[in-house]
């Protein structure tokens, strides 16, 4: 080999949450976690009943994985979810600098959470957005539900007609940053 | 270094200006972008210690043009070389981008065709890791012939061996054509790129401002063009996710894909979920993927283009170990109707299979073509076609399950008895037909529907009398159309078992130079 | 006349509790099959299927088509319906409809159903009989103009509410005189769309009240009783997230007197069956009448569980034309019960609802805990219906006891599949004003700030399973062997012909 320097083996794992707090963790992974100093086992289980779940100092919390793609999860904790990216330290830093760079042009696609039918939508092509404000009424489980923008900006397009019936993460609207 | 006497001082020398080469600054450069560096990528794609480099001390061509720099690096901006994935022999080169931008001149081109010509001699898969700028300018024709030579290995591959685009960076102009001949591409979210002409060029002829990413980046080409089948969010795992798919192939057009051991807590061979996952109402949409996941060997299925043409479903997966490949109708998306995107994204799929001996499965749920002025003007004809042919022409084992809809034409096209399928299952809550219900009686009983009072009510009952006497599986059954209607809960028996039937399968088909897919 | 067989017009948990009811009386129970839910549980518990599922391309949901249930009531021969709650539980006409083809309908008269159901004209029932009401308009308002002088007159904020309307809809408050001609607008075209009668009616706006029911059974022979408050005041958008009965606010003086109030109230429309009055009860303990549903209510557990009476068999028995076997003395309030909702819904993302299935549901058992629940394992919770998966009714000596059972089941309560509400649950009983029993219904919006429990470690055990669950599958991929020694043993038969 041409090259002398030997490869490097990722040797820890990152949880980067979705409110981007890190949680470390070193690779191999054994079953215990350095808490408050101290490490601490961690011990995964199965209940007859087909629940997983983690007994933490002595109490057992009921883990459930709800979605996981690629390096994407959500978690399942006693019914609270957590959703992370795991990265390596490299890709981590990938993601920070990434994150500086902030792409202010890019457009963001508002996706339909749940499946159901378009009763209303409350914005037009080229109209502007605020952060918050309810852009398309969904009705599902006989509910009116709110869609609501998570950015603000430009409507770049409308991908749905009313009374349409839409699936999960069907595309419902493109919005332009600004 | 000393040995008997003999001087390595020359030999010392280059490899240090070699690895000085790749020093920290050209590191920190590409990290600066988010990206790794060429080395960093062959690091992660190969087992550990197995990669060889080939041709590390070439240097570029001298022009004598005058017109530009030309950087005076070892290796000419682009490493090849073999190793092994998973065990397994496999040719590659990477592009480095520190070195001028990556850009192609006329010994960058000629490494890579020296190694694409030792990939398929050896019969190994070959992979391209691309961040470059495109054809240097300064060598002129040399590099745009560099390309060509790279494009005709890239076609003599085709088939023969494997090949995998990974794109990390740039890819512009001319260079987007050899992935675009590969069977596989993969890019990295937010940091590549692929386009013919840049937004520069974009900017200048139409006057539409467009960023890189609105352009040519992942999202587009996973969603929209389907020019890129897996996308991942960085390039660790994209490097990894190559791995994975190359566990399903075989090295070769001769060699069987390798077979994988059963999980501990694998599937069990009946799975009653299967019984419910069609809903009664065959207007109602479910998620085949579903029905693919509780087929398969578990966390065996790979999913290709997963975000393209999304009324198709394609991927490989496993079956009692051995690898399969899959098509299935999408019943949650356009109702699982075929339309031009799907058509062309299932018949590359199908293409792919057939020439790595890949047996197929057909997982069918269509309710027919998607109608409309758009389709039609944009020749679903030529593209439905494409289908049609792919499977009629594949010699590997073909087997169908009808899930719920199969009818009219869609029917025909998807792997039916006469087409060529081997083995045709269905569930007892398969519609086989000309077309569905409502249709149907539409037309055969307009007259009589036309004088009646309550239109509604009657079409509803002949709609139910329709399902009864013809659009049912057991038509079809009796008359041989189909082989077995199946419990679904049994399905993956039924699998393993059709498809050990077929094991030996082998065609005669008429010598031929090749045939004429509606392209 | 005994009743011998029962359609009950319902899906879901309460299907179920009225099957339960039937079975204990010796009384056939006929349930309704539809394609949106072909393998529910109450389909199960049932006696027979009626089966609708064919019916998918109707345009009107199998549960709110009244034609199709009595057709089918009468071609089975069942001598009676019972609505549940929802659907057609307080539709005049499904009643009437009854009443017509001779079949027993299980609640009372289509008339109250009317009348209640009016707003104003029931708010004109309580003013004849001197129940308290809120200072108001007096009737369906005529236009923006009016209601502007009545609230000018009784002082903002205000709030406009549909006539024919109910949770939530076609309802704005007002909090200055500039805004109501607009909020008047919107408020008729809601009411206009949801209920198909533009009709609004307007009052003073009590800005953080508690919510009190009281459950009234009345028999077809002039008695009615009342079996105490409910306390509901932890809601969301007008949905009720839990009830407890008794309620922390009232004595049994203002027990009596609210109580009082009920009965006069479902007197003023000779009401029998099971019924509820609902009030506001404001800080100084003065209340109001909002309005009375003419049904069983989705909280009546909390309610069997204090006073021990099966409400289901009591409006069957009143339905047969029975007396009431106890009077208003009979009745003792015994302990304290609360029913935690436990709905399919996404807390953390503003209650939204959180379709798919029901992988595995369990929770333990004891003396104090009842579960009313529609699903099991491998239920589907569907777009078509309300989020409810199951009801956790916990009963104790005294609300502290019944708080302590409470957090012990919510935690043992699992499921597996959709996201629930008992991260809410959870949030709620950590409360220190929930636990003292201060709240009203601005709860959710002032007092509980972050709408689900979430201690530290929580996220940290996620955080490190989801990493572990990653490198395992990384490591699965990675280390499980591939056998490519195959590709040697193709035969000779198939090799020759991989080449054309």
């Amino acid at each position: 080999m041409a090259r002398s320097a030997k490869k490097k083996k990722t040797t820890k794992l990152i949880a980067l949450s979705s409110t981007n707090k890190a949680y470390e963790f070193k690779k191999p992974l054994q079953k215990r976690i350095k808490y408050q100093g101290e490490e601490v086992d961690i011990k995964l289980h199965e209940d007859p009943n087909g629940f997983s779940y983690i007994v933490w100092k002595n109490k057992k919390y009921m883990l459930d994985v709800i979605e996981k793609k690629q390096n994407r999860y959500t978690i399942m904790v006693n019914s609270v979810w957590h959703s992370f990216t795991v990265e390596t330290p490299v890709s981590l830093k990938r993601k920070r600098f990434l994150e500086k760079q902030g792409d202010a042009s890019s457009s963001v696609s508002i996706e339909a959470p749940m499946p159901g039918k378009i009763i209303d939508i409350l914005v037009e092509e080229n109209g502007e957005v605020k952060e918050g404000e309810p852009i398309i009424i969904l009705e599902a489980m006989k509910m009116q539900n709110e869609i609501t923008s998570h950015i603000s900006g430009i409507v770049q397009s409308v991908s749905v007609k009313k009374n349409e019936l839409v699936m999960k993460d069907d595309v419902l609207i493109e919005i332009r940053k600004g | 270094m000393d040995v008997k006497g003999k001087n390595f001082t020359r030999f010392l020398e280059r490899q240090q200006a070699h690895n000085d080469q790749h020093d920290a600054r050209a590191k920190a450069k590409q990290h600066s972008k988010g990206k790794l560096t060429a080395w960093e990528r062959i690091d992660i794609l190969f087992d550990e210690d197995t990669f060889e480099e080939v041709d590390a001390y070439v240097t570029p061509d001298k022009t004598d043009t005058g017109f530009g720099k030309v950087q005076q690096a070892y290796g000419d901006g682009v490493i090849i070389g073999h190793g092994l994935i998973r065990g397994r022999l496999t040719f590659a080169y990477s592009q480095d981008f520190t070195v001028m931008g990556g850009s192609l001149g006329s010994v960058h081109a000629a490494k890579i065709m020296k190694i694409q010509d030792m990939a398929l001699k050896m019969g190994a898969p070959m992979i391209g890791l691309i961040d470059s700028g495109g054809a240097r300018i300064q060598e002129g024709v040399a590099s745009l012939a560099g390309y060509a030579g790279i494009f005709h290995r890239n076609v003599q591959s085709s088939g023969v061996i494997p090949q995998i685009s990974v794109i990390l960076g740039p890819a512009a102009g001319g260079a987007v054509y050899s992935p675009a001949i590969t069977d596989f591409v993969f890019m990295t979210d937010q940091t590549s790129y692929m386009f013919v002409t840049g937004p520069n060029v974009v900017k200048e002829v139409l006057n539409e401002d467009v960023s890189l990413n609105d352009l040519g980046g992942a999202g587009v080409h996973s969603k929209k063009s389907g020019v890129a089948h897996l996308v991942y969010p960085d390039e660790e795992n994209t490097l990894m996710g190559v791995r994975q798919l190359l566990a399903y192939l075989p090295s070769n057009n001769m060699e069987n894909s390798p077979e994988m051991e059963l999980s501990s807590d694998e599937t069990s061979d009946v799975e009653e979920k299967l019984r419910d996952i069609v809903p009664d109402d065959p207007n109602k949409p479910y998620d085949v993927k579903e029905v693919i996941r509780l087929n398969v060997d578990k966390r065996s299925f790979y999913e290709i283009a997963e975000n393209y043409a999304q009324n198709i479903v394609i991927g490989f997966g496993r079956l009692d170990g051995k690898v399969i490949g899959i098509v299935a109708n999408q019943p949650k998306v356009l109702a699982g109707t075929l339309d031009i995107n799907s058509s062309n994204k299932g018949a590359r799929f199908i293409r792919f299979c057939d020439a790595f001996n890949i047996p197929l499965l057909i997982l069918e749920d269509v309710p027919g073509f998607l109608p409309g002025i758009d389709q039609e003007h944009n020749g679903i004809i030529r593209h439905g076609a494409k289908m049609l042919y792919a499977f009629a022409d594949s010699t590997v084992p073909r087997i169908t399950v009808i899930l719920r809809k199969s009818y009219g034409g869609a029917y025909c096209v998807m792997n039916s008895k006469n087409l060529g399928g081997d083995f045709n299952f269905a569930w007892p809550t398969a519609e086989i037909a000309v077309m569905g219900p409502e249709g149907a009686v539409a037309i055969l009983y307009r007259k009589e529907l036309a004088a009646s009072d309550d239109q509604a009510a009657m079409k509803k009952e002949l709609a139910a009398k329709y399902r009864i006497e013809i659009a049912n599986p057991y038509v079809a059954d009796e008359r041989g159309f189909i082989d077995e209607v199946i419990d679904p809960a049994e399905t993956r028996l039924k699998l393993i078992r059709a498809f050990e039937a077929l094991e030996t399968k082998q065609i005669d088909n008429p010598a031929r130079k090749h045939g004429n897919i509606p392209l | 006349m005994k009743i011998k067989s029962l359609l009950i017009a319902n899906r879901g948990e309460i299907a179920i509790r009225i099957i339960k009811t039937a079975r204990k009386m010796g009384i056939r129970s006929y349930v309704i099959k539809t394609a949106k839910e072909p393998n529910a549980w109450y389909l199960e518990e049932a006696d027979q299927i009626i089966d609708f599922s064919e019916s998918y391309d109707d345009v009107i949901p199998e549960f709110l088509d009244i034609e199709r249930i009595i057709q089918s009531a009468g071609k089975h021969k069942v001598d009676a319906i019972h609505p549940g709650y929802g659907f057609l539980a307080e539709n005049p006409d499904f009643a009437r409809r009854c009443e017509e083809e001779k079949i027993t309908f299980i609640g009372p008269s289509h008339d109250a159903i009317y009348r209640m159901g009016h707003k104003t004209i029931a708010k004109e029932l309580a003013r004849e009989n001197s129940v308290p009401l809120l200072d108001g308009s007096q009737g369906a308002l005529s236009d923006a103009e009016e209601a502007r002088k009545i609230a000018n007159k009784i002082g903002y904020p205000v709030i406009l509410k549909a006539a024919a309307g109910g949770g939530g809809r076609g309802m704005r408050v007002v909090e200055k005189e500039k805004d109501i001609e607009r909020m008047f607008t919107l408020a008729t075209n809601e009411a206009e769309k949801a209920f198909n009668n533009p009709d609004l009616f307007l009052e003073r706006f009590v800005r953080e009240p508690r919510h009190i029911e009281f459950q009234i059974l009345g028999d077809q022979h002039g008695n009615i009783v009342h079996l105490g408050e409910r306390e509901c005041s932890i809601q969301r958008k007008h949905q009720k997230l839990l009830e407890e009965s008794p309620s922390p606010a009232l004595d049994s003086a203002l027990r009596k007197k609210m109580g009082e109030a009920a009965i006069k109230i479902a007197r003023s429309v000779n009401y029998y069956s099971a019924g509820t009055v609902e009030f506001l009860l404001d800080d100084d303990n003065s209340f109001s009448f909002m309005e009375m549903n003419t049904r069983i209510q989705v909280e009546h557990p909390v309610t069997e569980m204090v006073t021990g009476i099966d409400l289901i068999e009591q409006m069957i028995l009143i339905a047969e034309g029975e007396k009431i076997p106890f009077t208003q003395k009979d009745i003792k309030l015994n302990g304290w019960a609360i029913e935690w909702r436990i709905n399919a819904e996404d807390v953390q993302s503003g209650f939204s609802p959180s379709l798919g299935t029901i992988e595995k549901i369990s929770w333990t058992e004891n003396e104090h805990i009842r579960v009313d629940t529609g699903v099991r394992d491998g239920s589907v919770i569907t777009p078509y219906y309300d989020s409810m998966i199951a009801k956790l009714i916990i009963h104790a000596e005294t609300r502290e006891k019944a708080l302590q059972q409470s957090s012990m089941a919510i935690r043992k309560f699992w499921i597996k599949g959709p996201k629930t509400t008992l991260a809410f649950c959870r949030a709620v009983l950590q409360n220190r004003n929930f636990r003292k029993g201060k709240f009203n219904t601005s709860f959710l919006s002032k007092e509980l700030k972050i709408h689900y429990q979430n201690e530290p470690d929580e996220a940290l055990l996620a955080a490190f399973f989801a990493t572990y669950d990653y490198a395992r599958e990384m490591d699965e991929n990675e280390e499980k062997p591939l056998h490519t020694e195959n590709g040697k043993a193709i035969t000779p038969w198939v090799l020759k012909k991989r080449l054309r």
